[in-house]
């Protein structure tokens, strides 16, 4: 009887260690499942936050989103960073009804049907304080009188010089209120084509939008005020002398194109000290200064006898119709907007006053001609003004290329607005 | 320990003495390790088996799935630049030039088709060039076109002929911004237009797609198999291959899979001894479980057999104790099995001789001490016999038959009582004796009793204790009978291989008092005569044939007395030496 007590021991444990041997393979195989995350989600609040930025930017993005969430225990701020793919996914999410909560916006008249209107939200919200605001801005976030977005940065356009490569020439740097011809002279003077050595940077693909500025100071603009016509005004004289000049400096070698097929962008010639002068926002300032160049900045030139005008981009933040955490949406927004967040964010200009005052920003020469070129900035931009505009712009785009690379701007704007007119029935 | 195995080691291997427990561990170990080493091999082979067919299906499968990923990227890639293709066989696009476009229309041209390059951007799209021969080209901007040659195969494809080249992996560092390190691998196809008709005839259509993820299953399965993945193209060119040097063998467990697209073989070569791994561990495994198990097997078995036959031992010690005399010895019973029983009986068969003994004993002392006696009573028969010779000599002189008559029957029962050369005697010397002795009763009372024999001739030869009938007759004249008077009947038969002697009298009878202190022996001695015929036949019989014989007395106060005794058949030796043992 002991004898088979201890054999059929010997046997099961024999049998047992077999089969935990066979088994073991397949516990490491399976044994590793997520535990399922059913519950969190109905307690942690997720907020999804769409944008355009990368690098830098994004980091302070997500920065940001972290303190809202120590702030609100039980959220989460979900950063969807959709880089170049940015209106692609946007609309994508609109389609599907499965859009970010919040997201940075810029195109109101193609988006607005699909987002919040916000002025019950804004109008009287002491901790928002609408009058901080540098007025105007709220303008362009505002379609047939409903606000659809909080501004949260923007940017003016001015000129960056390298104080050095004027310094070398012996050239005394730009002042305000310098106009386009002193800007061609200086160029050709700094130009030296041994060196590969340009005065100015002309783009090859050149975004319209940036163009507006130009066109304005010359007296004109891209399409009517009332914004049912281009023809006399996109393809006006003043439009086509202000476009011809940067193609014309292309083609007398005072100027390079950058950022073309096989080519550097500007931003990095000018880091490179290849160019003298660079018009941009704000944006390249904290690499210039990475970079090690010695950046001025001056606004714009001005053609003469005619005021100088400014261009606004104006990024801001908006909650999606098909929300279902609008109020949680509204207090990201609010916060995004604070004092405190926006000292965050260097890669854009502050939106409030009081901040810019605190900081003194507009008293420091680097900053100081982005306040006054928003200050010149009262023209409404033409995306604006028809909501077609996406559609001319295509044409208008290839026709400033094709200036660029040489073609007659009066000419080539004729042909455009000609083809272009048919959006405009 | 060394002496235990010293100890188990002389045990096992001395041949001249083997014991029990040796034995018993032997077939203990035999009756266990058999079934365990047949079913550990047996469970060996068949886990074996299974996991090696599993792991190679898993092998296969998992090849099939690199297979199918990789073709998937194949395919799209393909579809990607056939699409391009066709879009460029359209007479409408023949405008598209070598050259940077710089009119209006030439630039509209490009922007429509750098829209359709961008919208055939997938995920894992990290480009769609297409390159003139000028070197100007269509795409997303990022292009250094001088960096190209960077693609390793490259340079190779400007010799190939064929339409669609395949470049492989390599990392995409031709970026504008991009240096020689940096880039993330990705998979490139290279599609030469040739087509006569239709725009940008000798470019290159170059599509390049993340190879990371690809890469990173292959990882995952050269992780798990530990297999030697090689891919390559049917002109022989290696499209990727493990890092690890591998030296392939004709033992190797090849998995092959040819992917359609592009006819790129994929090839996991795992060595002979890695397939066999897992179950190399099982056999490992069970031969550690079958060395545990004998190892447990044995212990068990030699503490179970010393426990066995320890106890066999240690009744074979009592014997030996019982040998040497020493009697009292008695075994400790444990437990109710046959040793438990052997036990037991051992120990009853050793109270059994005990007892014997002294029974034994008892009766040899009985019997000297009836030597003794006889010894003390011993006259000198010649003295007696000389003397009533010559008593019954003048008895004739003076003419004196009676008392002549007497003497002579005295004469004769005493020379049968002072026999003593013979214990045992046939019944017809006895019952010879017993007519003298009644013929002097009958001298003394005259005619006054009857005695009655009945004895076939044929038992008369068989024995009876010497003296056994005369002091009961004695009994019988003297308390029996008053002068003399009654009848006596003697009767001798055969019951089986038994005698039955019945003597029975109608005298007095012994009263029932008396008669149960009849075989008591000390209250027998106390009374005198009365009672010691009776004890002494009883004794007589017991010490000859043994104690379940001697005699029983029936009695009835006034109407008689009747003795039985049974003793087995005994005859005369023909030597004549009948002394009993």
């Amino acid at each position: 009887m002991k004898k088979k007590i201890s054999l059929v021991v010997l046997t099961t444990a024999m049998s047992m260690m077999l089969l935990t041997a066979c088994t073991g393979n397949n516990e490491s195989a399976n044994g590793t499942t997520q535990p399922v995350n059913g519950n969190g989600s109905t307690k942690v609040k997720t907020l999804r936050f769409a944008t355009w930025d990368t690098g830098d930017a994004l980091k302070i993005e997500q920065d940001i989103a972290k303190k809202f969430e120590t702030n609100h225990p039980g959220t989460k701020i979900q950063v969807e960073a959709y880089a170049d793919g940015f209106d692609q996914k946007l609309a994508a999410g609109f389609g599907a009804t499965n859009p970010p909560d919040v997201m940075y916006m810029w195109d109101f008249p193609t988006y607005h049907q699909s987002l919040e209107p916000l002025n019950s939200y804004a109008d009287g919200d002491k901790d928002l304080n609408k009058d901080d605001f540098y007025s105007g801005l709220f303008n362009y976030a505002t379609i047939e009188n409903s606000l659809y977005g909080i501004p949260a940065g923007f940017t003016t356009r001015v000129v960056y010089y390298n104080k050095k490569m004027f310094d070398d020439s012996k050239i005394p740097y730009p002042k305000d209120g310098w106009t386009w011809d002193d800007f061609q002279d200086i160029s050709k003077q700094l130009t030296d084509k041994a060196k590969k050595q340009y005065g100015f940077g002309v783009r090859a693909e050149n975004d319209t939008y940036d163009l507006q500025g130009f066109v304005w100071s010359n007296g004109s603009s891209l399409i009517s005020d009332d914004g049912k016509t281009i023809n006399g005004y996109m393809n006006s004289s003043e439009t086509a002398s202000a476009i011809q000049m940067f193609g014309d400096m292309v083609k007398n070698g005072s100027a390079v194109l950058a950022g073309g097929k096989g080519q550097q962008s500007g931003e990095d010639i000018f880091k490179g000290g290849k160019i003298a002068m660079w018009e941009s926002g704000i944006w390249p300032l904290e690499s210039f200064k990475q970079a090690g160049i010695d950046v001025g900045v001056v606004e714009m030139p001005a053609f003469p006898g005619k005021p100088v005008k400014g261009v606004v981009a104006e990024s801001a933040l908006s909650i999606a119709k098909d929300s279902k955490n609008k109020d949680l949406a509204w207090e990201f927004i609010k916060y995004y907007v604070s004092n405190e967040a926006i000292k965050m964010r260097v890669a854009d200009l502050p939106v409030r006053v009081s901040v810019v005052k605190e900081l003194k920003k507009d008293q420091d020469p680097l900053y100081k001609p982005f306040y006054t070129m928003l200050q010149r900035s009262d023209n409404t931009p033409a995306f604006l003004l028809n909501t077609k505009w996406n559609e001319i712009n295509r044409q208008l785009s290839a026709a400033v290329e094709s200036v660029v690379h040489g073609g007659n701007a009066q000419d080539t704007l004729n042909q455009t607005v000609k083809e272009s007119e048919r959006y405009l029935k | 320990m060394n002496h235990l195995l010293k100890q188990i080691y002389n045990r096992l291997l001395s041949g001249s003495y083997r014991s029990i427990r040796t034995k018993l561990l032997f077939c203990f170990l035999i009756v266990t390790i058999i079934p365990l080493l047949s079913l550990g091999a047996l469970s060996y082979y068949q886990s074996a088996k299974v996991i090696n067919s599993q792991f190679g299906k898993y092998g296969e499968n998992a090849v099939a799935q690199l297979e199918q990923q990789t073709s998937s990227y194949l395919n799209r890639m393909s579809q990607t630049t056939e699409t391009i293709y066709s879009y460029l066989l359209d007479p409408a696009r023949v405008d598209l030039g070598d050259q940077i476009p710089t009119s209006y229309k030439d630039i509209m041209d490009k922007n429509d088709f750098e829209v359709l390059l961008k919208a055939l951007k997938q995920d894992r799209t990290m480009g769609i060039y297409i390159i003139t021969r000028s070197g100007y080209y269509y795409g997303e901007n990022n292009l250094d076109v001088s960096k190209l040659s960077l693609i390793p195969a490259w340079p190779v494809m400007k010799n190939s002929y064929s339409e669609k080249y395949w470049l492989g992996f390599y990392p995409q560092n031709h970026g504008m911004e991009d240096t020689i390190e940096n880039g993330i691998s990705v998979l490139g196809l290279a599609v030469s237009v040739n087509n006569p008709y239709g725009a940008l005839r000798g470019s290159k259509i170059l599509i390049e797609e993340n190879a990371e993820d690809l890469l990173h299953m292959f990882q995952l399965f050269e992780n798990d198999t530990k297999a030697h993945l090689k891919i390559d193209d049917p002109q022989g060119r290696v499209i990727y291959e493990t890092a690890a040097t591998f030296n392939s063998k004709e033992s190797d467990i090849v998995w092959n899979k040819t992917i359609e697209v592009n006819g790129w073989s994929i090839e996991a070569r795992l060595p002979a001894t890695s397939f066999y791994h897992s179950s190399s561990i099982i056999r490992s495994n069970t031969i550690i479980v079958a060395i545990a198990s004998c190892l447990l097997a044995f212990v068990l078995a030699y503490l179970f057999s010393s426990r066995f036959t320890v106890r066999i031992r240690r009744l074979k010690d009592a014997m030996q104790k019982v040998r040497f005399g020493k009697l009292h010895t008695m075994t400790q019973v444990d437990a109710k099995d046959e040793l438990g029983s052997l036990d037991t009986s051992f120990n009853n068969m050793v109270s059994g001789i005990q007892s014997l003994i002294g029974e034994v004993e008892r009766s040899e002392r009985l019997k000297k001490e009836a030597e003794l006696r006889a010894f003390h009573y011993q006259i000198n028969p010649h003295l007696l016999f000389n003397t009533l010779n010559s008593i019954q000599w003048k008895a004739r002189l003076q003419g004196a038959e009676d008392i002549r008559q007497m003497l002579y029957h005295l004469t004769m029962v005493l020379e049968g009582n002072l026999d003593i050369s013979q214990e045992l005697i046939p019944i017809e010397r006895e019952l010879r004796m017993m007519e003298h002795f009644l013929k002097i009763q009958e001298i003394r009372y005259g005619p006054m009793f009857e005695f009655e024999l009945e004895c076939d001739e044929q038992l008369k030869c068989y024995l009876i204790p010497r003296m056994t009938l005369q002091p009961l007759f004695e009994n019988i004249f003297f308390h029996g009978f008053e002068d003399g008077k009654g009848v006596i009947h003697l009767s001798v038969r055969e019951t089986g291989n038994h005698l039955l002697l019945t003597l029975s009298d109608n005298g007095a009878g012994i009263s029932a008092e008396k008669l149960k202190l009849l075989f008591l022996p000390n209250m027998t001695k106390r009374k005198g005569r009365g009672g010691l015929g009776v004890q002494n036949a009883d004794q007589k019989f017991k010490l000859h044939f043994g104690l379940q014989y001697g005699l029983t007395v029936q009695s009835i106060q006034g109407e008689g007395t009747r003795i039985i005794m049974e003793w087995p058949k005994k005859e005369e030796n023909l030597n004549g030496n009948n002394k009993d043992d």
